[in-house]
């Protein structure tokens, strides 16, 4: 089992903090990790799906825990 | 045969039928676009969002509706919504009106990084809800979901079933 140097709950929290910053309310969403060959992936849905809108998706380094890419919808 | 919604109300067909009785078939997305209620309706929400304001932009959006009796179109306004969300799922009834489209905005800018066009989320709440989801950001008006109202102008007033 490898063990990677930058954990779920590592990677969640560097997707998080720049969430909070942009979108500063995240209560609406449901966030969803899971590792992908090119990094943790972070993806924030909306809990209801009636619901208009759109939230943040990131991938996180597994190794550095740098954010290579995020997308803001709305 | 096929007649269009939107046309001038109390027009009558070449069988001397009032249109709007024989009609059952939703406007377009493009047809809504066009029309100058949604397309002030549009305006009015971007304004109210506040896009220039880093601290109070926020999603501001609606309901569209088409009269079953004359075809007319008209709007309603939500409540205000937030950063990057806002709920249209309870349209107010309107008489004889069924919902045929939303509207809503997203005022964060492309600049900063923000996805000016439709969200997952939006494409996804469209085809459950049945209607068309009509978006203006900042550069232009994008739209997305079922091209026009699921099932045509039957159903009952608000969403269809």
């Amino acid at each position: 089992m490898t063990i990677l140097p930058v954990t779920a709950a590592h990677a969640l929290a560097v997707a998080q903090a720049d969430a909070l910053q942009a979108y500063r309310d995240l209560a609406p969403y449901r966030v969803q990790v899971a590792l992908e060959a090119d990094g943790w992936h972070v993806d924030y849905q909306l809990k209801d799906p009636h619901r208009k809108g759109g939230g943040p998706h990131y991938v996180i380094d597994a190794t550095s825990a740098m954010i290579v890419s995020k997308r803001y919808e709305q | 045969m096929e007649f269009t919604l939107l046309q001038p109300n109390n027009q009558r067909c070449a069988n001397g039928l009032r249109w709007g009785i024989l009609n059952v078939q939703a406007p377009t997305t493009a047809e809504l676009l066009n029309h100058p209620l949604v397309q002030q309706a549009l305006e009015d929400a971007w304004a109210d969002s506040l896009a220039d304001d880093a601290a109070r932009r926020h999603q501001e959006g609606g309901w569209v509706y088409a009269d079953l009796g004359s075809g007319a179109i008209t709007t309603r306004r939500a409540s205000a919504g937030a950063t990057a969300n806002i709920g249209l799922d309870h349209p107010p009834t309107v008489p004889g009106a069924v919902v045929v489209a939303t509207f809503h905005t997203h005022p964060n800018p492309s600049a900063e990084g923000w996805d000016p066009g439709p969200s997952t989320d939006d494409m996804q709440s469209a085809f459950i809800l049945g209607v068309p989801c009509l978006i203006r950001a900042d550069d232009g008006v994008h739209a997305t979901g079922p091209d026009s109202r699921r099932g045509g102008l039957a159903g009952g007033p608000g969403f269809p079933p």
